[in-house]
């Protein structure tokens, strides 16, 4: 039974998405409800696949019983584990945040609104778990056509930045393909495993080189990475409240997911090509990320807008970890990598919460808010105390580990570029705050309603997320150099 | 550098490749209409597709269908039919994407009542 949990945890989304609109053919308030019981069903699934693997070790999965390079495999080690549960959490609390706050112009199309989730959901599993190139190629694809009809779903200026992120998200995705069909016109495979064992003879090879840099660019559109970042902060901002914390921790993250699989498993990270190692390539491209992202930020007025840029220079730090190419920069980065997705589905439920119940878009209108809102105010400087990495929560511990791997590698440049990052990162939030408890004479007019429980459950998860995995980092971080980390560290 | 333009010319299908995607890609930057923007983004897709079907043609091989059961199986007589699956599924991928486009293309035009990039950033102002 526990060999097939990865796959009940794909098809089970698959399959409740794409019967949705038959089962609430005639009653769409059903949607909700059954969202919430298939994402809660996935979150006790994955709990138990993360429990069978930590005790019997990594399940590859055949699909329909054909071995590994003639089949499509499937790989739930440690890392692809503890990913799924968060995915699957953090999917939950993101449905639950729907219910409430769904764009009311939908009416009867709510049953496809929950269709796109769920079929985004089952994707985001598929390239977590997926160790074939093809098949990721299929779900980033899925997950990337999903999002764009999400962010355009309300309509108004979303349908621009949703099309932007169409035009920008297939080049990426045809990019990739092209470096896929190169990897395979060199080493006559796609299996990720079969092509680790080809690749050591095949170094010289222009074909390879050309390959893995379509990869590398192909997938860096999809995470957003600096130079290729423009698609980003207008589809998250403009999308429909209810979308934003859905797509903000994963979508992105997963991509990234995707590079750290093919650097560590496919490629063996410590190769140079043309004398540039890679890890060096991937520690500056994340230090770039991570100041850029955070300038960028700290130049926004508009609340989400200022989140999706953070977001961004968040995956540059996850970068500089995974590229100082020892155990303790990549379990620092992995951990950053799950801190950073809870603290994104936090800020975005704040901004969400912000607008849909106190009409607040940016940083200018935030000070009305003040002493009335406890569980708003309080959950956002707790989400704000991680991304800034205070020490009790997880984004403390999450940079403190990738200091340290930098440290181990001699690579002071990326000590900096964190450093710069937290101080600019830290200057982002002061304004936030400072405009939020500054001082008006005025005193507030408007008397808002309590929030309701649905809304306070992912806003006090998140929050207390935040905490607990500062308080529990030494176990997570054992966990992660136990199972997660790849065979060449 | 004669020898480079030559090695060129012996591969008609990598400089097939080269020009369509470059093309497409030369519409999508340029053009300020949505439509073409997407018709400059299926030039890509496509191109690729082209790209993963040229490199797998075989001289001399049939269908991979076996001839004989009895004999052993001479793998050189058939061409490899995964890239033509690959293939099959990037086209379905592809033509998802293009639905996704103009849905969104028809939305805008609905809202904005155009078309061009730079009247719909004037209206969105």
């Amino acid at each position: 039974m526990n060999y097939h949990l990865p796959a009940i945890l794909f098809l089970l989304p698959l399959f409740a998405g794409i019967s949705m609109p038959l089962v609430c053919l005639k009653n769409r308030h059903w949607s909700h409800p059954i969202s919430l019981a298939v994402l809660a069903a996935m979150a006790v699934i994955s709990v138990l696949n993360l429990h069978s693997v930590i005790q019997h070790g990594e399940v590859r999965y055949m699909f329909s019983g054909w071995t590994a390079p003639l089949g499509i495999e499937w790989v739930a080690d440690g890392l692809a584990s503890v990913i799924m549960v968060l995915l699957s959490v953090l999917g939950l609390l993101g449905v639950m945040f729907t219910g409430p706050t769904s764009p009311k112009a939908l009416g009867g199309r709510i049953v496809h609104y929950y269709t796109l989730i769920l079929l985004l959901i089952s994707a985001l599993t598929g390239i977590v778990f997926a160790a074939d190139l093809f098949n990721l190629f299929v779900f980033l694809e899925v997950a990337a056509i999903s999002s764009y009809a999400l962010v355009g779903v309300a309509g108004g200026k979303a349908l621009f930045a949703a099309f932007r992120y169409l035009i920008l998200g297939t080049l990426g995705a045809s990019l990739y393909l092209l470096g896929v069909s190169y990897l395979y016109a060199v080493t006559g495979t796609l299996n990720m495993a079969d092509i680790a064992e080809k690749i050591p003879a095949l170094l010289g090879s222009k074909a390879l080189v050309g390959g893995l840099l379509f990869i590398f660019i192909g997938l860096g559109i999809k995470m957003a990475l600096v130079p290729f970042h423009g698609w980003m902060p207008e589809a998250y901002a403009y999308a429909p409240d209810s979308i934003s914390p859905i797509l903000a921790p994963f979508v992105t993250k997963v991509a990234l997911l995707a590079w750290i699989r093919i650097i560590y498993w496919v490629l063996n990270a410590s190769i140079a090509i043309y004398d540039i190692p890679i890890l060096l390539l991937v520690a500056v491209l994340g230090a770039l990320a991570a100041v850029i992202g955070a300038s960028l930020a700290l130049a926004q007025r508009d609340l989400k807008m200022m989140f999706a840029y953070g977001g961004i220079s968040h995956i540059g730090i996850i970068l500089m970890g995974i590229g100082q190419g020892n155990q303790t920069g990549f379990a620092g980065g992995v951990f950053y990598l799950l801190n950073d997705a809870v603290m994104q589905a936090g800020l975005f439920f704040l901004a969400g919460v912000a607008f849909h119940q106190y009409g607040v878009r940016t940083i200018d209108d935030i000070g009305r808010v003040g002493k009335q809102a406890p569980w708003f105010t309080g959950s956002l400087i707790v989400v704000a105390l991680g991304m800034i990495g205070l020490p009790p929560t997880g984004g403390f511990f999450g940079k403190w580990y990738i200091i340290l791997g930098a440290l181990q590698a001699d690579n002071y440049v990326s000590v900096a570029a964190v450093l710069l990052a937290t101080l600019l990162t830290l200057a982002y939030f002061v304004k936030l705050f400072e405009a939020m408890f500054r001082k008006t004479t005025t005193p507030p007019e408007v008397q808002f309603d309590e929030i309701p429980l649905s809304l306070k459950l992912p806003l006090g998860i998140t929050a207390a997320a935040v905490m607990i995995m500062g308080l529990l980092s030494s176990p997570i971080v054992q966990l992660l150099l136990n199972q997660a980390l790849p065979p060449s560290l | 550098m004669v020898d480079a333009v030559f090695a060129v010319f012996q591969r008609p299908n990598f400089l097939t490749f080269v020009i369509i995607f470059l093309w497409g890609f030369y519409i999508m930057i340029t053009r300020y209409n949505l439509v073409k923007k997407l018709i400059g983004m299926y030039l890509v897709q496509t191109s690729v597709i082209f790209f993963l079907v040229s490199i797998s043609a075989k001289k001399g091989a049939t269908v991979p269908i076996l001839l004989s059961v009895t004999e052993p199986v001479q793998a050189a007589g058939y061409a490899n039919p995964l890239p033509h699956v690959l293939t099959l599924t990037a086209i379905v991928v592809g033509v998802a994407t293009q639905g996704a486009g103009l849905a969104l293309c028809a939305a805008i035009y609905k809202k904005y009542g155009s078309l061009d990039e730079q009247k719909i950033l004037e209206r969105i102002e």
